[in-house]
């Protein structure tokens, strides 16, 4: 196969390595740029040219706007895009060899099929789904298959059976007692969770790969300031000084994906900051200082990506939590009560429990699946794409 | 560096922890506008009075007039003697409506803690023991599903299930039973059950994979070879060694899930604790007793990363304390 062929060491084009210099950019950085620009530009015509309440596609006739909050997700989802999906496809037989390891784990396996699901949900079911209607003529409407008693329901959309209103396909998770639809309000939910995801993996990874590798390369004192810094970020109770914040400025999903971000990447920094303390000990790390590589080049070349899978998995058990949290303080009530989340879901139905228990149980069990999903998932990919976690199934 | 002088440095630095996060938490009080004195502007407009005469007032009785540097000091000093100020909403002095909502919290964090610290590496280590048979994957599976599972919506479906249809549990917290009877026990079966499920997955793990490594040593075949039966040497020769990596995540871990599931946990099933009175004074806008209930945690947070590290050090000899 020609990739292989060129992977031989007599058969690198030095030219083209030797060529690239800070201002040539690769593949994934020009496309990264490409795609960029347009967002960018939409962003900046969204803030200075169209009124607070305009949808931001008013001008070709489109009744949809994007929040702030939108143009952050869509740009982590282009880095996820160009420098995570691209670099796959652009070495075949490492991702053959990653999908050989990580195909073992047959839960991880489901569980990558079950967040796929939540994904492409949320990327596209609101596009394609009316957001859910407030109809109070069919509240408590039950999930298809089951039937509750007659009176429960206000009309029942469904045949009634001796006294059960049937559940149906026009609504398959039931609605709650405002007579919105259950289903699209979890798919509304996959949104939220997928912006939490995204965003705050991106910004906890940022942060901490690079105050980690600053504070391995600074060195004596300011090292050490760094590190106690991060001491600082680590012991800090971020739920209850979410709680202060709240209380004293109150605050949306951006709020909380701003917060639980900056005090999320600790443990990252102190991880990144010990590999490339013990990566600057390598020969080849002597070998390309010497060939006159700088510490910009060693570090984006060498420290990161020997760094990448335990970045990765890092960052895979880090959402779980953010999710948990957020649904926390959905189910509280003092978060925003706007933003159509699983645990506003949860906390709405909560007082119908004895009798409508779907409410409840329908966006819980999605969020315990999806909780679960990633658990299995960083598992997964810590005996995947780091072999020498291997004793840990030994 | 000995071990006096890295106890002072450790306790030391827990005291600069706890004085950066009060003054954070000054420094946001500081930069909003002030509930009180926006009310206190309100009422005098609704009365017809002059709202910025009153706001001036209120904020003359709070002192919110004086520089900010003796505001802090005043504030630090406050914080430290433990003059935690008036709660509004309560009616009594916020450090005795703590102390009165720690009495209830302690009653089902109490055999929570010691439940999770018993139970957690002792089926760790025999789910180790029995790696890859049916019992090892029920304990892993069971572990997976405790730290999934949120603990309050697993808490809303037990008391549903338990509470309103086989009518086993009181709905209802009732503070009126003695702590040591039957009554109270039954009403904290549940709560303490949750609370163990979600923080004993993630004990059993780390025991589980930190003894397979002590399962095949030399010291085992040692032991196993003398003759020494199987439960005296899983207890002398597999579970002290797990314990020491273990007690550093111990730790954190719980206190991680105290801070936010005690306080799902208690507004769930409405147990008048610690998490609920920092719950209903964020309703109440009750601003000192939000700060008390919020600072009082931070300090068991803090206490408890320092007990952590101390314990570290003292369990495992092969520490030096200059690494730290």
């Amino acid at each position: 196969m020609a990739t292989e062929e060129s992977e031989r060491f007599d058969q690198v084009d030095w030219n083209d390595l030797s060529r690239s210099g800070r201002f040539d950019l690769s593949i994934n950085s020009l496309g990264m740029l490409l795609t960029t620009l347009p967002l960018a530009l939409l962003g900046v015509y969204d803030w200075q040219f169209t009124g607070r309440r305009t949808p931001t596609f008013e001008f070709i006739g489109l009744d949809r706007g994007l929040e702030t909050i939108d143009f952050f997700f869509i740009f982590t989802l282009l880095l996820a895009f160009w420098y995570l999906v691209v670099p796959l496809y652009q070495n075949p037989r490492m991702t053959r060899y990653y999908w050989k390891e990580f195909k073992r784990n047959r839960p991880a396996v489901v569980s990558l099929g079950w967040l796929a699901i939540v994904f492409v949900g949320g990327l596209f079911g609101p596009l394609i789904m009316d957001p859910p209607q407030q109809e109070l003529l069919i509240a408590y409407q039950p999930p298809v298959f089951t039937s509750v008693v007659d009176t429960t329901p206000a009309t029942c959309v469904g045949e009634v059976v001796s006294g059960q209103c049937q559940g149906t396909w026009q609504h398959p998770l039931g609605t709650t007692q405002g007579g919105k639809d259950v289903f699209t309000m979890i798919v509304y939910g996959m949104t939220i969770s997928m912006q939490i995801a995204f965003i705050t993996t991106t910004i906890v990874a940022v942060i901490g790969v690079t105050f980690g590798t600053l504070s391995a390369y600074a060195g004596g004192w300011v090292d050490e300031v760094m590190m106690r810094f991060v001491d600082i970020i680590l012991s800090f109770p971020t739920f209850l000084m979410f709680l202060l914040i709240l209380y004293i400025y109150g605050g949306g999903l951006g709020m909380f994906i701003v917060v639980f971000s900056l005090f999320a990447w600790g443990g990252m920094a102190r991880y990144v900051r010990s590999k490339s303390l013990s990566i600057s000990e390598e020969e080849f790390i002597k070998a390309s200082r010497i060939s006159g590589a700088s510490t910009y080049q060693v570090i984006r070349g060498h420290v990161v990506p020997n760094a990448a899978s335990s970045i990765i998995t890092n960052l895979t058990l880090l959402i779980p939590g953010f999710l948990l949290f957020e649904a926390q303080l959905a189910f509280l009530g003092i978060g925003d009560s706007a933003v159509p989340s699983w645990g506003q879901l949860i906390s709405a139905g909560r007082s119908d429990l004895s009798f409508a228990p779907w409410i409840v149980l329908a966006p819980g069990i999605v969020l315990f699946l999806t909780i679960l999903a990633f658990n299995f998932l960083g598992d997964a990919l810590l005996d995947a794409l780091n072999p020498e976690a291997e004793a840990e199934n030994a | 560096m000995g071990f006096g002088r890295y106890l002072s440095a450790r306790v030391l630095w827990a005291g600069v922890v706890s004085l950066i996060i009060v003054t954070v938490t000054f420094l946001m009080l500081a930069a909003a506008p002030n509930p009180a004195v926006r009310q206190a502007a309100t009422q005098a407009a609704l009365q017809g009075g002059d709202p910025a005469a009153a706001a001036e007032r209120a904020r003359e009785l709070r002192g919110l007039n004086e520089p900010l540097h003796v505001r802090y000091f005043d504030f630090i000093q406050s914080v430290y003697t433990l003059d935690w100020g008036w709660s509004v909403s309560r009616s009594q002095p916020v450090m005795e409506a703590v102390t009165q909502a720690l009495y209830y919290t302690a009653q089902y964090s109490i055999p929570w803690t010691i439940l999770t610290i018993i139970l957690g590496p002792l089926v760790g280590v025999y789910s180790a023991a029995n790696m890859y048979s049916w019992k090892d994957h029920a304990a892993t599976g069971f572990a997976f599903f405790g730290y999934a599972i949120p603990n309050f919506f697993f808490g809303i479906i037990l008391l549903l299930v338990f509470g309103v249809w086989l009518e086993w549990i009181p709905i209802t917290y009732n503070t009126g039973v003695p702590v040591f009877s039957v009554e109270n026990a039954i009403q904290l079966a549940i709560p303490v059950f949750v609370l163990v499920t979600g923080s004993i997955g993630a004990v059993m793990r780390v025991s589980r994979n930190e003894s397979a490594e002590f399962q095949n040593a030399d010291f085992m075949k040692t032991a196993k070879a003398k003759g020494v039966s199987p439960l005296r040497a899983y207890a002398y020769h597999v579970m002290r060694p797990t314990l020491v990596p273990l007690s550093t995540t111990l730790v954190g871990q719980l206190l991680a899930l105290f801070l936010g599931a005690s306080l799902l946990v208690e507004v769930v099933f409405a147990i008048p604790g610690l998490g609920r009175l920092t719950y209903e004074a964020l309703i109440a806008q009750d601003t000192n007793l939000v700060l008390g209930t919020t600072l009082f945690f931070t300090f068991v947070a803090v206490i408890g990363n320092l007990i952590e590290d101390l314990v570290f050090t003292v369990l495992d000899p092969r520490i030096s304390y200059d690494d730290r």
